[in-house]
C-alpha cells in the first residue's frame, strides 16, 4: 500500500499561511518575471484562470474580481515544502519526495487498521502543524494513490484523505477518470489513446497486455499494471539525497531571443534551488545548457553549456538564478532557434545544521555579499545593459517581481510583523 | 525544515572552555555536545515560526515592540496562553481565555485603557494560529 500526499494549490497555500485573510478568496501566483499563472486557488480556477495563462491576458479578470496576485517566492515554498515533508516522515519510515508539493509514503509492512482514517489523520496533522492543506490518497499502487488524492480535492467531504482499494470502487473511479490525467500518461500517449477511442483510465486498463506493451512500451505497461492494482513503479527511498538535480524543458515554440531564453533558464534555476533546499543540499557546481532542435535538418545547430562553481556551496536561489542567467548569456548564440534548455546541478553536498534558524543574520549577510559579488561579476563581464537583476535596498531580486511576498521563514529581516495595537 | 544555518563559531563556542594548549588531554574533550539554543527554543521544526512584535498592547506579557516571538503550532491552545490569533482579517497577539464554546482575547497593557478585551463567539471568524512559546528580546 502506498500513500500520496499532495499539497493543495501549493504556492497559493504557502502565501495564505501568512495571509489567512485570503482564504476563500481568489489568489494566483505568477512564474518568474511575472510571466504567467503557475498556481491558482480554487476560487481563481472558478473564474476561469488557467494554468500557464499569461499575466497580461488575465489582467482584466484580476481587476474585475479583485484577485490577489503574488510573484513566486521560492525561498518560502522550499521552506514550507520541507516542513510538510518533515510532518509526513512522522507517519512512515520511508517517504519519497516526488516534487516540491508531492510525496509518496511507503506503507508496505506497516500495520494500519483503518487506512481511511490514517489518510485523514495525515492530512489534518499537516494542516495543524504547517497550515498547508494536503490531500492524501492511499491505494495499492502509487498510480492509484495519486488518483485517490485527486478525489480528495474534488470532494471536500473526504476531509483530505481517501483510501481506495476495493476493486469495485476503483472501477467506478477509473470509469470517470480521463486517461490523459493518469500519472505516467504523457500528452503523446493520451493523443494516441484518443485516436483509439480510449478516453478513460478504465478503458485503458481493458486493453490487452500485448498491445499495451507494443504501443506504449515498458512505461505504459507499468502504468497499465499499476491501474490494475499491481505495484510496478519502484519506491525511490531517498534516505540518500539525490546526487544531481536537473530541471529542463523543451519549448513549444523555439526561442531565438536571449532575454526569453534567460527568463526560462531563470525559472529552471529557481526550481532547482527549491529542490536543493527541499533535500537540504548545497550546490557546488551548476551547468546551464541550451540546444537547438537536432531533428530539423536544415536549421543551424548548436549545443551550448556553461559550468559555474560555488566553492562554499549554495542553495540561495538568488545566487543560482543570477549565475544561471549569466551562464545563459555566455552560451547564447544569435541566429539559432533553441528548442530545449535547462540547468543541472552536478555536484552537491549536504547542508549542515539546517534544522536551526537562529543566529543566521551573519549567514544571510554572507549570502547577500556573495550575491552582490556575482551580480557585480555579471555587470563587469557584460556591461550594465545586460543585467537582468539589480539589488533593491533589501537585497531582493528585481526582476518583475512586483508582487513577491517577503521571505517570511528564511530571512530574519523578513519575518512577519504581528500587530499588537 | 529549512532555514538558516546556525553560526556556531561565535555564539556556541564561547560557551565552551577555551583552548587547552598542549600536554595532557583535556577533560573537556569528551564534551562533544555544544549548547544549542535552537534545540532549546525550537521544539518542533516543522511547526515553529517567528514573528516580530509591532505595537504595545502586550507589554505586560513581556512582549515589547521589536521583540521576536517564537510560535509553535504544535502546542495546543490552553487557557491563558499567549497566542498569535487571526481576527477581523489580521493577525494579532493576545492572551487567550478559553470559555465554553468561545474565548476572550485579552490585551496585556493595564496602563493603556484603549486596549479592550475582545470576546469571540462561536460564529466569529477566529483562529488561534499558534501559541507563543518564547520571547527573544534585546536587553
Amino acid at each position: 500500500m502506498f500513500a500520496l500526499a499532495d499539497c493543495n494549490n501549493f504556492f497559493v497555500s504557502c502565501e495564505r499561511v501568512f495571509h489567512p485573510e485570503l482564504n476563500g478568496r481568489p489568489v494566483i501566483v505568477l512564474s518568474n518575471n511575472d510571466g504567467c499563472a503557475v498556481a491558482r486557488s480554487n476560487e481563481a480556477k472558478a473564474l476561469g484562470i488557467k494554468m500557464g495563462d499569461p499575466y497580461f491576458k488575465i489582467r482584466s479578470i484580476i481587476e474585475r474580481y479583485n484577485v490577489s496576485v503574488f510573484s513566486s517566492n521560492f525561498a518560502l515554498y522550499g521552506d514550507m515544502s520541507g516542513r510538510v515533508h518533515q510532518v509526513l516522515r512522522q507517519f512512515a519510515p520511508s517517504v519519497e519526495q516526488y516534487s516540491i508539493d508531492e510525496a509518496f509514503l511507503d506503507l508496505r509492512g506497516m500495520n494500519i487498521p483503518d487506512p481511511d482514517a490514517f489518510a485523514k489523520q495525515i492530512s489534518a496533522e499537516c494542516r495543524r502543524l504547517t497550515a498547508i492543506p494536503v490531500s492524501v490518497g492511499i491505494a495499492p499502487t502509487k498510480t492509484l494513490a495519486k488518483i485517490a488524492s485527486k478525489l480528495c480535492k474534488q470532494y471536500p467531504r473526504l476531509r483530505g484523505g481517501c483510501y481506495m482499494h476495493r476493486p469495485e470502487d476503483i472501477e467506478k473511479v477509473l470509469r470517470r477518470f480521463p486517461v490523459g490525467d493518469v500519472w505516467g500518461i504523457g500528452r503523446r500517449s493520451a493523443k494516441k489513446l484518443d485516436g483509439m477511442q480510449i478516453r478513460t483510465a478504465w478503458e485503458f486498463t481493458r486493453l490487452p497486455e500485448t498491445s499495451v506493451r507494443k504501443l506504449f512500451a515498458l512505461p505504459g505497461w507499468r502504468t497499465w499494471m499499476e491501474l490494475r492494482g499491481i505495484p510496478c513503479i519502484e519506491f525511490e527511498n531517498q534516505l540518500e539525497p539525490r546526487q544531481s538535480i536537473c530541471v529542463s524543458r523543451s519549448f513549444a515554440h523555439e526561442i531565438t531571443d536571449c532575454g526569453l531564453l534567460c527568463e526560462q533558464v531563470a525559472n529552471f534555476a529557481e526550481s532547482a534551488a527549491a529542490k536543493l533546499r527541499g533535500q537540504h543540499s548545497l550546490a557546488l557546481e551548476m551547468a546551464a545548457f541550451a540546444f537547438t532542435n537536432r531533428f530539423k535538418e536544415n536549421a543551424p545547430q548548436t549545443f551550448g553549456s556553461q559550468l559555474s562553481v560555488f566553492p562554499d556551496g549554495t542553495s540561495d536561489h538568488r545566487i543560482l538564478v543570477s549565475t544561471a542567467v549569466a551562464a545563459t548569456r555566455e552560451l547564447f548564440r544569435q541566429g539559432y532557434a533553441y528548442k530545449k534548455a535547462g540547468v543541472v546541478i552536478t555536484k552537491l553536498i549536504p547542508e549542515e545544521g539546517h534544522v536551526g534558524s537562529l543566529f543566521s543574520d551573519s549567514n544571510e549577510l554572507a549570502k547577500d555579499s556573495r550575491l552582490s559579488r556575482s551580480i557585480d561579476k555579471i555587470n563587469r563581464s557584460f556591461g550594465p545593459g545586460y543585467v537582468l537583476f539589480g539589488i533593491q535596498g533589501d537585497g531582493h531580486i528585481k526582476m518583475s517581481r512586483e508582487h513577491q511576498s517577503p521571505h517570511y521563514t528564511t530571512l530574519w529581516s523578513d519575518i512577519p510583523k504581528v500587530s499588537v495595537k | 525544515m529549512q532555514p538558516n544555518k546556525i553560526d556556531e563559531s561565535s555564539a556556541a563556542e564561547s560557551l565552551l572552555m577555551g583552548d587547552i594548549k598542549a600536554g595532557f588531554p583535556s577533560p573537556a574533550e569528551d564534551v562533544r555536545e555544544k549548547l544549542d539554543l535552537v534545540k532549546l527554543l525550537v521544539r518542533h521544526n516543522a511547526s515553529t515560526f517567528f514573528f516580530r512584535i509591532d505595537g504595545v498592547s502586550m507589554v505586560d506579557a513581556d512582549m515589547d515592540e521589536g521583540d521576536i516571538i517564537i510560535v509553535d503550532r504544535a502546542v495546543e491552545p490552553y487557557d491563558g496562553c499567549k497566542a498569535v490569533c487571526f481576527i477581523d482579517g489580521e493577525y494579532t497577539v493576545k492572551k487567550v481565555q478559553l470559555n465554553d464554546g468561545g474565548a476572550v482575547l485579552v490585551p496585556c497593557n493595564e496602563h493603556n485603557t484603549r486596549f479592550k478585551p475582545i470576546p469571540v463567539g462561536p460564529d466569529d471568524e477566529f483562529l488561534v494560529w499558534g501559541v507563543v512559546t518564547y520571547i527573544i528580546k534585546k536587553t
